[in-house]
């Protein structure tokens, strides 16, 4: 569970036929064709399996061979495939984190010199986007497809009818709350029980408040570094939130896989929602006409008054990556390889765009005019390349492990479980584990 | 577990009572009793009520009408919906995966019981097998789930109908074994010996002679086995990831999570999984009850 | 999962004259070894696996002694989920028990429209729990349940958001599944109970209450003992219940032990915390069997594993 799997359930809404592997052998395969695992679904299957189509129909020598998998299953059916040394020779995933611990189990390939040498495979991409391809100064993924930035949505219709205004600072926020429930509207809509859904909203905390600083100390393993008056401010913050009823109720039964949170904002049952921008997909696959009339708004997180981070900083996936495994033959790593420079071409990027995706290519926002969705896109795009600093979401940031014990903690927070403190001590214990 | 202890209990409170009296004599209505039963009729049926109805309900209508009041237009759309979704697909895992557990385990635990009855006097090999089925019976599948899908894993089964089979066919075995150990031992000894002397072997006599009198104990056995293999949730929550390979109750677990809002599809999914269930009850309902009754007076 | 086998009573075989063991012996291997790959094999398989760290992401795996137990045991996680365990085990008993037995005498009287009720009594117990728990999820959603639907405020609390809630919910529907169970085995020992004992009562002038706590309740002293079994031992292995009604929450609300070691292997990938809190599971459960068969003084374990 984790931002990743929003990000991707999203790519998988509106999956009314279940679509499952379309292959189904498993393993390394043999000669130099390569084998390649990916999630399945629209909108990003048929894009990604075009990538692959037009590589295969290109190269006469390696090929790349196919097998897709829902959300939920992928990450299961990797480590699995991981731990009995069957994996693909390129490993889909979310950076961070997760390709943190496959380099630590050395199952994937250091790829900095090859960026070395291919600089210009690497230039034309983000610079942001190698930030969670990047594991103790090495690059071991090629980052690919879409951003996705957190950003707050808002049903128009629901501020108009009670003559509000969206907020702009975490005063207004506040403000705004017991305005919106005594309309009998929830301020904000959220799938708890997905618990990174609430994390998202304690990443932009930090960030406004502290700065990025904050959570990197934590990523760095500097000792006691949820002590830091900041990441204490934000805690305190959420939990005043949660205690003037800022949330949708029942909202830790809600879970963000079903898409529920999402229902409750185009249904008018809850004003405003925090969610990565692949929501604007789901919204506008589920929720009828409410894009189509214009029902649908969208902001950059508030400001926090007296934070000393950059308002424009933002956080999310900063792209998708592929990582080649260590077992494969040096003959399917050189396909790989190949893949990779083939990645991002002009049809593959019109096709993100016309799913409402910004892909990570420089300039790609030239494409975006021609887009029924272009409001939406050049919002996205203007947000990701204006961010100072574009964050990587902490579960994927964090071990397995410790991203664990974090939406655990996260959990109990958002249940007044327990208090800031107590959150930034027991937190303290996992830190660089 | 010994002997002695187990035949006085048996002899004490197995027996039924003599007499045209059997059991209660209630003179009088028992109307605790009757109160608390027909409450719980009332806490059984109205949650069935519900989902039943519920999933004839149109998504949009169910919003506006109350929640307790059948549809004025009911609508199979819903059942489309969820038949769309593969439920075919679902059921037949569901079907191979029962079918391929519970037919080998009640064979392999027949022959076991049969040879455990008939063996165990001479043979301490035999006895051991006995103790070792009985202590299987305090294993809980959950608490050995992580060896079992590091040993799937390593067969390179994972993610296979095979990997919930044979840990399925595994569970079933100690107490398959037990109860149809019991009835085979019901069968006279006289009989066995006839079969002996008409020079009958023991496969021969396991097929011919207590085969047709434990009939009843291996339906109820099958059905109880089948009921357990069916309903499992663990096993392919765990050793399964493609849509490909779900049983019924994971898809039900994988459809709600992506459809919840969507409240009468998900009901009608589970009206769709436990019909064939509730067909088979109908059906065997006296075999099943008495089954399970004859179950504990064994 | 859903119904727990019936109780079976544990007699070693009756000597037979006529079984020449070698004949027959080989029958008892095709199940032997059977279950040896897959129940005994796994049970050694865990303890083993908890003095390693292994990771599931590596092919390797490595040996390192007691570092998951200290893990495991200076963990605050542990306590919460034994108390969890606990509390779900103790309300369930408490709940069921009285229900089953009030159920039990109903029904164990000879009457035709009884055993009707029997019959649907048993509904719950034929579902499998995901659908069961799905159902509820569904009944009691703040937003799009039943409470939301009826308009009634007292129907439309945070049933699985509220910590104290979500564990009575989880109570709740253990109960409603598995009352059914425990009353079809109070039937059976209420059945057995001779009728003359009771026709002694009445000519002592005993009235019906009188009767049931001088006469039902200590002539049911195994039976309870038998359920009460089956009901604790059985609450220590919940896990599809929870976990698809609550998957442990709000927070840890409802963190059960199983719910608790499936976290820990396969969401956190820790295998060797995991195996250590699988073996605290069938220790705790072999502990209670035994306890409770003590506790009646007779063989009472056989049967003690609810959902095997």
């Amino acid at each position: 569970m984790s931002l990743s799997a929003g990000a991707a359930a999203g790519a998988a809404l509106a999956a009314c036929g279940s679509s499952g592997p379309s292959e189904s052998t498993t393993g390394t395969g043999s000669g130099a064709e390569a084998s390649y695992w990916f999630l399945s679904g629209p909108p990003g299957e048929p894009i990604r399996q075009g990538a692959v189509d037009r590589f295969n129909k290109a190269n006469s020598g390696g090929q790349i061979k196919v097998t897709t998998f829902q959300n939920d299953a992928y990450k299961d059916k990797l480590k699995t495939a991981l731990g009995a040394g069957q994996a693909p020779s390129i490993i889909w995933g979310w950076g961070g984190g997760g390709l943190k611990s496959y380099v630590d189990n050395n199952q994937v390939d250091d790829l900095t010199d090859w960026f070395a040498q291919n600089a210009a495979v690497k230039d034309r991409l983000f610079p942001a986007s190698f930030g969670p391809a990047t594991i103790n100064g090495k690059i071991y993924a090629m980052p690919c497809e879409t951003v996705q930035p957190i950003v707050m949505f808002y049903n128009k219709e629901v501020f108009e009818k009670n003559s509000l205004t969206p907020p702009e600072t975490w005063g207004q926020v506040m403000e705004l709350v017991p305005k919106l429930n005594a309309a009998g509207v929830a301020p904000f809509s959220l799938g708890g029980q997905s618990r990174w859904t609430n994390m998202m909203w304690l990443e932009f905390l930090f960030d406004r408040i502290g700065g990025p600083e904050v959570f990197q100390a934590v990523f760095d393993g500097e000792a006691n570094a949820w002590n830091n008056p900041a990441s204490i401010q934000g805690l305190t913050k959420i939990q005043e939130l949660i205690k003037a009823n800022g949330f949708v109720k029942g909202f830790s039964s809600i879970t963000a896989d079903s898409n529920a949170d999402q229902a409750l904002l185009y249904r008018g049952k809850a004003a405003m929602m925090l969610h990565g921008s692949w929501s604007y997909g789901i919204i506008s696959a589920e929720g009828g006409n409410f894009i189509k009339d214009g029902k649908l708004g969208y902001l950059n997180f508030p400001t926090v008054e007296g934070g000393t981070g950059d308002p424009s900083n933002t956080v999310g996936n900063a792209g998708q990556f592929l990582s080649i495994y260590s077992k494969a033959s040096d003959a399917q790593k050189e396909t790989a390889k190949n893949f990779f420079k083939s990645l991002l071409d002009d049809t593959e990027q019109q096709g993100w765009i016309e799913t409402g995706g910004v892909p990570i290519v420089k300039g790609s926002d030239a494409k975006l005019a021609t887009s029924p969705d272009k409001d939406f896109l050049n919002f996205i795009y203007q947000v990701s390349s204006n961010a100072k600093y574009f964050g990587q979401s902490w579960d994927q940031a964090l071990s397995p492990t410790a991203a664990e014990t974090l939406l655990d903690n996260i959990a109990k927070l958002f249940q007044l479980q327990i208090s800031p403190q107590q959150f930034a001590d027991s937190m303290n214990q996992v830190i660089g584990k | 577990m010994t002997t002695l202890i187990d035949k006085r209990n048996i002899a004490e409170t197995q027996r039924p009572a003599p007499g045209k009296k059997r059991g209660v004599s209630l003179r009088h209505y028992n109307f605790l009793g009757g109160l608390a039963g027909w409450l719980w009729l009332i806490v059984v049926l109205l949650p069935i009520y519900w989902i039943v109805i519920t999933s004839f309900k149109l998504q949009s209508d169910y919003y506006a009408t109350n929640p307790l009041v059948p549809p004025s237009n009911p609508t199979l759309e819903n059942y489309r919906f969820v038949l769309e979704n593969d439920f075919v697909r679902y059921f037949m895992n569901s079907v191979i995966v029962t079918v391929g557990a519970v037919g080998p385990a009640v064979l392999v635990s027949f022959m076991a019981a049969y040879a455990i009855v008939r063996g165990s006097a001479a043979s301490r090999f035999l006895r051991g097998v006995n103790g070792l089925f009985l202590m299987g019976l305090a294993i809980p599948l959950q608490a050995v789930i992580i060896p079992i899908y590091l040993i799937i894993i390593k067969l390179q089964m994972y993610d296979t109908l095979g990997a919930i089979i044979l840990p399925s066919l595994a569970f079933a075995i100690p107490l398959s074994v037990l109860v149809l150990g019991n009835f085979v031992r019901d069968v006279p000894k006289e009989l066995f010996e006839s079969m002996r002397m008409d020079g009958a072997t023991e496969w021969g006599t396991l097929w011919r002679l207590a085969f047709p009198l434990t009939r009843p104990a291996l339906v109820t056995v099958t059905i109880y086995q089948g009921l357990t293999v069916w309903n499992g949730f663990i096993l392919p929550l765990i050793l399964t990831q493609t849509p490909e390979q779900r049983t019924l109750p994971l898809a039900l677990w994988s459809f709600q999570g992506q459809y919840s809002i969507n409240i009468p599809a998900v009901l009608a999914s589970v009206v769709l999984t436990t019909l064939p269930i509730l067909t088979l009850y109908v059906i065997g309902r006296r075999q099943l009850l008495s089954g399970l009754t004859a179950g504990f007076s064994k | 999962m859903t119904i727990a086998p019936p109780v079976v009573h544990t007699a070693p075989p009756a000597a037979s004259s006529g079984g020449r063991s070698g004949s027959v012996t080989w029958m008892a291997w095709p199940a032997l070894v059977t279950f040896v790959a897959f129940g005994v094999v796994p049970l050694i398989g865990v303890l083993l696996l908890s003095f390693t760290s292994w990771n599931r992401l590596s092919t390797d795996i490595p040996f390192t002694g007691l570092d998951s137990w200290r893990t495991v045991l200076s963990d605050p996680g542990l306590p919460h989920a034994l108390w969890v365990t606990f509390l779900i085990m103790a309300l369930s008993w408490l709940f069921q028990t009285p229900i089953s037995l009030l159920l039990g005498v109903f029904i164990a009287a000879h009457k035709r429209y009884r055993s009707v009720l029997a019959v649907l009594f048993f509904i719950p117990l034929l579902l499998s729990q995901a659908a069961i728990s799905i159902t509820y999820k569904a009944l009691l959603d703040p937003n799009f349940g039943l409470g939301a639907g009826l308009g009634f405020e007292f129907l439309q609390q945070d049933w699985l958001g509220n910590s104290t809630l979500a564990l009575c919910v989880v109570v709740f529907v253990v109960s409603w599944q598995f009352i059914p169970f425990h009353t079809l085995i109070y039937q059976g020992g209420i059945r057995q109970i001779p009728a003359s004992m009771y026709e002694a009562a009445q000519i002592d002038g005993a009235g019906r209450v009188r009767q049931f706590f001088s006469i039902t309740l200590p002539q049911l002293k195994y039976t309870v003992i038998t359920s009460s079994t089956l009901m604790v031992v059985g609450s220590l292995t919940f896990f599809d219940l929870i976990w698809v009604l609550t998957a442990g929450g709000p927070g840890d609300a409802t963190r059960a032990l199983a719910v608790d070691m499936y976290q820990r292997g396969f969401k956190a990938d820790l295998m060797g915390p995991a195996s250590a809190i699988a073996v605290i599971l069938v220790l705790v459960g072999l502990a209670l069997a035994l306890g409770l068969r003590r506790l009646g003084g007779r063989d009472a374990s056989s049967s003690q594993l609810e959902g095997v």
